[in-house]
């Protein structure tokens, strides 16, 4: 029953009521010719003089009459016919539209009485021309009578269509300022963030051995990849959510790229489907994608030979997307315990476990496959 | 041209808000073997320092303490002395990029940067400039600046 416009009994009623009014309406028209058969001929009678004779005949005169008769009768009929139809189309939307059906009433009753004047000028049916000139009166008068009735329903009608437009104005104006507002905070939190950058940065210039340096190098890249959400927001047109795949692409190229040893080309290639989700999710998974690359960059290629890298996202009707980074270099080791004592890995299995996913590392035929299964609900969660 | 004549290291200004990303800059400039004039905060400073010391290199901010912002600086400084100009921001939103379109300058870097980018940002730049500097001087070879 939500939908009423496709509901029968509705609907047949009101069609009983359509074919009742027309039915009504021809009676009156057809009824009286019915109860005295005369009345046809009495209406059609010709026994007067046409108007031509009161012209003199004077072409000047009679055409113009014509003329002008004419066009004010195919111009009232196509006014009529328009405004019935904007009633018929718009018929549930449309305010008083009984209104607007006596208004196309009255002006096809007079265009009817200019029709019949341009008829009498040679063909005198003068009571034809009366009767349709009394059917004009009471249509007229009847329209006269009712409109000053309608006059407080229209002025409410127009201030509040002006209140809906003011209420329209003010909500894109407020919207407008929530999202300056939105654009504004994730601003300042890339900016904090890459204030903390900076802080590991200058720290990691200051440690006494290279272990210490990177560990703040990390530390750095982790930081690098949260803000890395924010500015993907920028591009985005919803400022709660993000493409999953733009963003990684970024992410993958920003990794491979800070890793930067020169000697060691490793290349990366991405095939990314789009997986639209919310900001909270996206900065996980892109926690969990750093460490992943990270991992590869530092331990697939120890002999300086290079290789290649595969970031691969797929997401299924289920929004059970798997997200994927393959390399083809040495492999794990056979004797690698998952729970090791890699931070990088605790990380990841403990991200892994806030995002409802799971996740599997293996060595394949030529390198290491790190796959993450988890669910983007309809919310972007 | 004096100093020219004499192989020195190319001078930076930073003009940047954030003190410790400017030290960040510092430390990564000094890397790249600029010695690094000035850090300032202000768009005023800048043009300044950037018009009467005419260093090799000018990374700018965007948004900065003071009346003018970065992009403003820009044009004032390029409209005095042809100086590599690289913006270093945190915004990447279509209104500032538009402005940043809309001016002179030779790179745009997003923070939180890698050193890489940096690094290819400023090479890039300054090769723009040298481009430049030639084609000037071929037009107006009586040019003495």
């Amino acid at each position: 029953m939500s939908t009423p416009a496709i509901n029968p009994s509705l609907f047949g009623r009101s069609t009983k009521r359509h074919l009742y009014f027309v039915g009504v309406v021809a009676a009156l028209a057809i009824g009286p010719f019915i109860v005295w058969p005369r009345l046809a001929e009495r209406l059609l009678a010709t026994d007067f003089l046409p108007h031509l004779y009161c012209y003199l005949s004077n072409p000047a005169l009679v055409w113009t009459h014509v003329v002008a008769d004419s066009l004010i009768a195919i111009a009232y009929f196509v006014i009529s016919v328009t405004v019935a139809y904007v009633v018929y189309k718009a018929r549930r939307d449309i305010p008083l539209p009984w209104m607007l059906l006596a208004f196309a009433v009255f002006i096809l009753a007079c265009g009817a009485t200019h029709f019949v004047e341009v008829i009498t000028v040679w063909v005198p049916v003068y009571i034809f021309s009366a009767a349709v000139k009394v059917v004009t009166a009471v249509v007229s008068v009847a329209t006269a009578v009712v409109l000053p009735f309608t006059v407080p329903e229209v002025l409410t009608l127009v201030r509040r269509a002006k209140t809906s437009q003011e209420v329209t104005a003010r909500l894109r104006a407020s919207e407008e300022r929530k999202e300056a507002l939105l654009r504004e905070v994730h601003h300042r939190v890339k900016n904090n963030l890459a204030v903390i950058c900076s802080l590991f940065y200058l720290q990691s210039t200051h440690s006494k051995d290279k272990e210490t340096g990177e560990i703040f190098r990390d530390m750095e890249r982790r930081v690098h990849s949260m803000a890395l959400v924010h500015e993907t927001l920028y591009g985005s047109e919803n400022l709660g959510r993000i493409d999953f795949a733009e963003y990684a692409h970024a992410l993958a190229e920003d990794i491979v790229s800070s890793h930067g040893s020169p000697g060691v080309p490793v290349q990366l290639k991405t095939k990314l489907e789009r997986v639209i989700m919310n900001v909270d999710l996206a900065v996980l998974c892109g926690l969990i994608l750093n460490e992943l690359i990270s991992n590869a960059l530092k331990h697939a290629f120890p002999d300086g030979v290079g290789g290649k890298i595969k970031v691969t996202l797929r997401s299924d009707p289920e929004s059970i997307c798997s997200l994927c980074v393959e390399d083809n270099g040495v492999g794990i080791p056979a004797n690698l315990d998952v729970k090791t004592k890699s931070l990088g890995l605790r990380l990841v299995r403990t991200l892994i476990r806030q995002i409802g996913g799971s996740f599997e590392l293996v060595r394949v035929d030529q390198g290491t496959s790190a796959c993450l299964t988890f669910v983007v609900n309809q919310h972007g969660r | 041209m004096d100093a020219d004549l004499i192989s020195r290291k190319p001078c930076a200004l930073i003009v940047e808000d954030e003190t410790l990303i400017a030290e960040e800059l510092r430390e990564r400039l000094s890397r790249l073997g600029f010695s690094v004039i000035a850090t300032v905060d202000s768009a005023e400073e800048g043009i300044a320092i950037a018009t009467r010391n005419r260093p090799d290199l000018v990374l700018m901010d965007i948004r900065l303490k003071g009346e003018k912002d970065g992009v403003q600086a820009a044009q004032e400084i390029r409209q005095q002395v042809d100086v590599p100009i690289v913006y270093v921001t945190a915004y990447s939103d279509r209104h500032t990029v538009d402005r940043v379109k809309g001016s002179e300058h030779d790179g745009y870097i997003l923070k939180p940067f890698h050193a890489r980018e940096l690094e290819s940002t400023i090479d890039v730049a300054m090769q723009r400039h040298a481009i430049r500097a030639k084609r000037v001087k071929n037009i107006d070879p009586d040019r003495t600046s």
